[in-house]
């Protein structure tokens, strides 16, 4: 007998979350992490002298609930900050989950727009919990569902009619709208706009002018829990996914780098490490993206090449770099940006998106392949540290690679761009650090430098995703299943996939 | 002020209006056509704009329009007769060209000097194409239903639509899904390598459409292009004797053979509401028409929002209809040549002249899919594109009833032309957006600017004063995907019926969308008939 029933490649949210639900259910499982910390992306990098980024991110509420996070100290309800777009005039607008403060706000560009905003969030709150119902959907490969798999799909659809009329139909017509559409529909200011549909092309290689970008506009929406970044940082999350596991009776190695996924007679049998070790187990989850996972880890062999082929043409195409500063401890951000501003203690998400066209510009430079001379920022800070999320970085560049002189041009955007709305920012700098496309594909296994771990396009959506018939974390090697961010409900930190996956595979 | 009843009134004599009056005349019914200009056709229209050249003013080409329709209204016999367009020529820059021609093994060859990898896939693309298009037919005769109603009716139209769904392999819905929802840039990257072979395909995808090709949603808008068949030969497009007139001519004289009394020089004012029902159209000269049932052909902003007040309606739906994405993105230049114009690629006189093949066909400007994306880039900061994606037809190759002998009329599609420009349009825009044509034609064929002896110039603003079309989409609306099938025109209002007891929608603005395609307009008069009672 195997000392373990279940393999888990990768100790990122999804992975842990993976972990915990299933020892949880009495499975032996041992997880195998690369790096010699854990949490994957969500943990940045594991140079000592590195400026560690920490994405933030809120575990659903079912999944804190049902491993009892909380007792392993994480924050049950985690809020999201204020998102305060930047405009060159120094003025700002602050989107914050307090309604009032944000009627407040956008009434100094626009009047209409504030008497909309809280039905525009009483909709969106709804539509959220729409799509929020749909990722907790299995599903099943269409369309020879039974009863059993379709029941699922039956109630999701009642659950939308539950909607009625109106919301279901607006909830529907904006998944394939593009943002720019979505929010024209709403209201008038440009500057307000620009603020939200920056989470509709975040971390998408889409401008708010594609088809699809209010699609990701939700998807932000609902997995930061509101406009900015939620106000956690995933180091809380993985630690307290790390005790859960544990406590529930999983095993995690890390410094264990799988080299292969074995597999006979398209059954997998385990894994081997790139130390030679083989560990055998009849069931392997994978949380590093498909691409990684169907390319890299299984040998094509026990692969259709139809599938290979669709793997192949997974949309990675990730666009994002980021950018740590550091500058001196005895001064705070805000304070950088607006001398005059008294020091607000909540911590906030900035971004730089002062116009519509002026995202869509920074996306018209990713279609060609070249870096965005006014690139869309969003900030967050901590401490003394500033992480910069920069769009677009595309990860195929068309005239260059990435090389110390694209790097040296990616940063010298960033700190032009930033002097122009923080101007005190760039003397007080004392230390910087940045992160290509290119460095998140071999730093973290990010295929294409994707944190979404594949595009959150339409056609990589629902039923879609990661390839068409597989979204069930099924694949075609029997007893291999993917529980990672490239799935149904995947993309940013929520631990959808991870439960979801775990849930299939209890089925079983 | 003269007054007369009818059975019903349709407004609007493009091909949707007068198929709709056909069809109901069909079953019977009284039918008044009223048309706004002093010609029929709406946006199918061949008019001489200079003495002895006669141009296809808007739409000018036709290959959707439904095969049943034909048939059913007996179309030949009443003129219609198409010549088929044989062959798509797309001059390079360098000088070179690639042609698609009428023979598959021509074309294969043409291919292979480009790309040997392209020649193979090129089979299997054209298969899925087809395999697609099959797929997608079934829906262009579905009546789209309402998914939020337990109405009898509306539970059947779901129940259709998913047994519909259901009859398809795995394989074939999932390659659906990905066409509707895919740009037309990531299929076509799946398939080909050479540039121009993608850039010429993609434009099918962006026609009519304010998206560039790497824009999610624009593979579809590709698809409804090959959905049109030539005697049951899909993608097999064709030209109209007389231009797109004559087809419009044919359905006209098709339908007053059916009883249609058709009215032109009769512009609507607007729709008479009685008792919550509509039950008349006023004429801007002040004549009434009284009939049982109005039919508007107009597209929807104009049906919802200027023939009727919008007290008649919902809220929501008045929303829905001012929400309904009208940008018009292409424009046409019409222009009397007084020779063939003179392909660089592909030269008819001197030592290395050849027959002026590809001049029978469409002739594409349509380099590479980065061409027409800046192109697209242009637009959608308010400027036409500097560098348009054309595509060009000569009537007069294929009709020489077109333009007088050894003379030409050349029609040029021509896209993006925004009809918001910054500053709005003026004669010096207009004059600049041809301009930004000719000189774009003329890296290809530079004998070009000499031969011009007359030009149209027309831009989504003139298809709207011209044709009354709102926004000037040529579509009536976007085919987006947020505004199709039971999204079109407006959710729960996608049968042709509307919230106006009575009163019906029967144009490229409802469900299956346009171009010269007449399903829209056949659909409504059966769910029309329905209600008749």
């Amino acid at each position: 007998m195997n000392a373990y029933d279940t393999l888990i490649i990768g100790a990122g949210h999804n992975g842990l979350t993976a972990a915990a639900w299933l020892a949880k259910a009495g499975k032996r499982v041992l997880v195998l992490e690369k790096r010699p910390v854990l949490g994957g992306f969500c943990m940045g990098q594991d140079d000592a002298r590195a400026l560690v980024p920490f994405p933030r991110g809120i575990i659903r509420p079912d999944i804190i609930r049902h491993l009892g996070l909380e007792q392993f100290g994480l924050n049950p309800a985690p809020v999201s900050t204020d998102l305060i777009s930047l405009l060159p005039d120094s003025r700002q607008l602050i989107l914050s989950t307090d309604t009032a403060k944000t009627v407040e706000s956008i009434s100094q560009f626009s009047r209409p727009d504030a008497a909309r905003w809280p039905d525009f969030v009483r909709f969106m709150a709804r539509a959220a919990a729409a799509l929020e119902a749909a990722y907790a959907t299995p599903i099943s490969p269409l369309p020879k569902f039974s009863i059993s798999q379709g029941l699922p799909l039956a109630q999701l659809a009642l659950k939308l009619r539950g909607l009625g009329a109106k919301d279901m139909y607006a909830f529907i017509r904006l998944l394939p709208m593009s943002a720019k559409e979505f929010l024209d529909e709403w209201f008038e200011s440009d500057i307000l706009k620009a603020a939200l549909a920056s989470l509709g092309i975040h971390n998408a290689n889409l401008g708010v002018m594609s088809a699809g970008s209010a699609y990701n506009l939700l998807h932000q929406y609902l997995v930061r829990g509101g406009w900015g970044q939620p106000a956690q940082d995933s180091r809380q999350i993985i630690a307290a996914l790390e005790r859960a596991a544990k406590s529930y009776g999983a095993e995690i190695r890390v410094n264990a780098e799988v080299e292969r996924i074995t597999v006979e007679n398209a059954r997998v049998t385990g894994i081997r490490l790139t130390t030679g070790e083989q560990i055998p187990a009849a069931c392997v989850l994978s949380s590093t993206d498909p691409k990684h996972t169907f390319l890299r880890l299984v040998t094509p062999e026990p692969l259709d090449p139809e599938f290979v082929w669709q793997a192949q043409r997974i949309k990675m195409r990730g666009v994002t770099a980021k950018i740590h500063l550091a500058f001196d401890p005895s001064i705070r951000f805000s304070t950088l940006r607006q001398p005059s501003v008294p020091e607000s203690n909540s911590p906030a998400t900035y971004i730089i998106a002062p116009s519509l066209a002026y995202l869509e510009r920074a996306y018209d430079a990713a279609k060609y392949g070249q870096i965005s001379e006014n690139p869309y920022l969003e900030l967050t800070t901590a401490g003394n540290l500033l992480s910069v999320h920069f769009q677009f970085a595309p990860y195929f560049l068309k005239k260059s690679t990435w090389s110390d002189e694209t790097r040296n041009t990616l940063e010298q955007i960033a700190l032009t761009t930033l002097a122009e709305f923080i101007p005190n920012l760039n003397s007080q700098i004392q230390n910087l650090q940045s992160l290509t496309p290119l460095d998140l594909e071999t730093g973290f296994s990010l295929t294409e430098g994707d944190p979404h771990h594949g595009q959150l396009m339409l056609d990589q959506f629902f039923f879609m995703r990661p390839i068409p018939g597989y979204a069930s974390h099924e694949t075609p090697i029997k007893g291999l299943y993917l529980c990672g961010s490239g799935l149904h409900g995947g993309g940013g930190v929520s631990g959808i996939p991870g439960r979801n996956a775990a849930k299939t595979i209890l089925k079983k | 002020m003269p007054s007369h009843t009818y059975d019903a009134l349709v407004i609007g004599g493009g091909h949707n209006g007068l198929i709709n009056a056909a069809y109901l005349a069909r079953a019977g019914k009284k039918v008044l056509v009223l048309e706004r200009r002093p010609i029929v056709g709406g946006a199918a229209v061949t008019e001489e704009i200079f003495p002895g050249f006669r141009f296809t003013e808007f739409s000018y080409v036709v290959s959707l329009l439904r095969p049943e329709i034909i048939r059913e209204l007996d179309l030949p016999r009443h003129g219609l007769k198409i010549l088929p367009l044989p062959s798509t020529f797309t001059p390079l820059e360098n000088g070179d060209y690639l042609a698609a021609w009428a023979d598959h093994d021509d074309t294969r060859r043409e291919i292979y000097r480009h790309s040997p990898r392209d020649a193979d896939a090129y089979d299997d693309y054209a298969r899925l194409m087809v395999r697609m298009a099959m797929a997608v037919k079934p829906l262009l005769s579905l009546v789209p239903p309402d998914l939020a109603s337990l109405s009898p009716r509306d539970l059947l139209g779901l129940f259709k639509t998913a047994r519909y769904a259901a009859s398809l392999s795995e394989k074939d819905l999932y390659a659906l899904a990905k066409l509707i929802t895919q740009s037309s840039a990531d299929l076509l990257d799946d398939w080909f390598e050479t540039d121009a072979l993608k850039g010429t395909k993609s434009a099918s995808g962006i026609i009519g459409t304010f998206l560039g090709p790497r824009s999610p949603g624009t593979a579809y808008v590709l698809l409804h292009h090959y959905m049109g068949e030539i005697d049951g030969a899909f993608r097999a497009w064709g030209f109209a004797k007389d231009g797109s007139g004559g087809v419009t001519a044919s359905i006209a004289r098709a339908a007053r053979a059916l009883g249609v009394e058709i009215r032109t020089d009769s512009p609507v004012e607007k729709v008479i509401v009685k008792n919550g029902r509509a039950a008349g159209v006023a004429l801007q000269n002040g004549d009434e028409f009284h009939a049982k049932v109005i039919v508007s052909a107009a597209d929807p902003k104009r049906t919802f929002l200027q023939f009727v007040e919008p007290k008649y309606f919902p809220d929501d739906f008045v929303a829905q209809i001012r929400n309904f994405r009208v940008r018009g993105s292409s424009g046409k230049l019409n222009l009397a040549l007084s020779e063939l114009p003179e392909f660089t690629a592909w030269p008819t006189t001197g030592p290395n002249a050849r027959p002026p093949d590809p001049h029978r066909g469409a002739i594409s400007i349509s380099p590479s899919i980065d061409y027409i994306e800046r192109a697209y880039d242009d637009a959608k900061y308010g400027q036409p594109s500097r560098h348009p994606y054309i595509d060009i037809v000569i009537p007069s190759m294929i009709d020489p009833d077109m333009a007088p002998p050894g003379q030409h009329v050349m029609s040029c599609f021509v896209q993006y032309v925004p009809y918001d420009i910054e500053g709005g349009w003026t004669d010096q825009k207009k004059a600049q957006f041809a301009e930004n044509v000719i000189a774009t034609l003329e890296q290809y064929a530079p004998n070009i600017r000499r031969a011009i002896i007359g030009q149209q110039i027309i831009t989504p603003a003139d298809i709207e004063r011209i044709a009354g079309i709102t926004g000037g989409n040529i579509f009536h609306g976007e085919l987006l995907l947020h505004q199709l099938f039971f999204l079109r025109p407006a959710p729960q209002w996608a049968d042709f019926r509307t919230p106006l007891p009575g009163y019906y929608l029967a144009a490229s603005g409802a469900h299956p969308g346009g171009g010269i395609m007449g399903a829209a307009g056949k659909l409504a008069a059966q769910e029309i008939l329905k209600d008749w009672k």
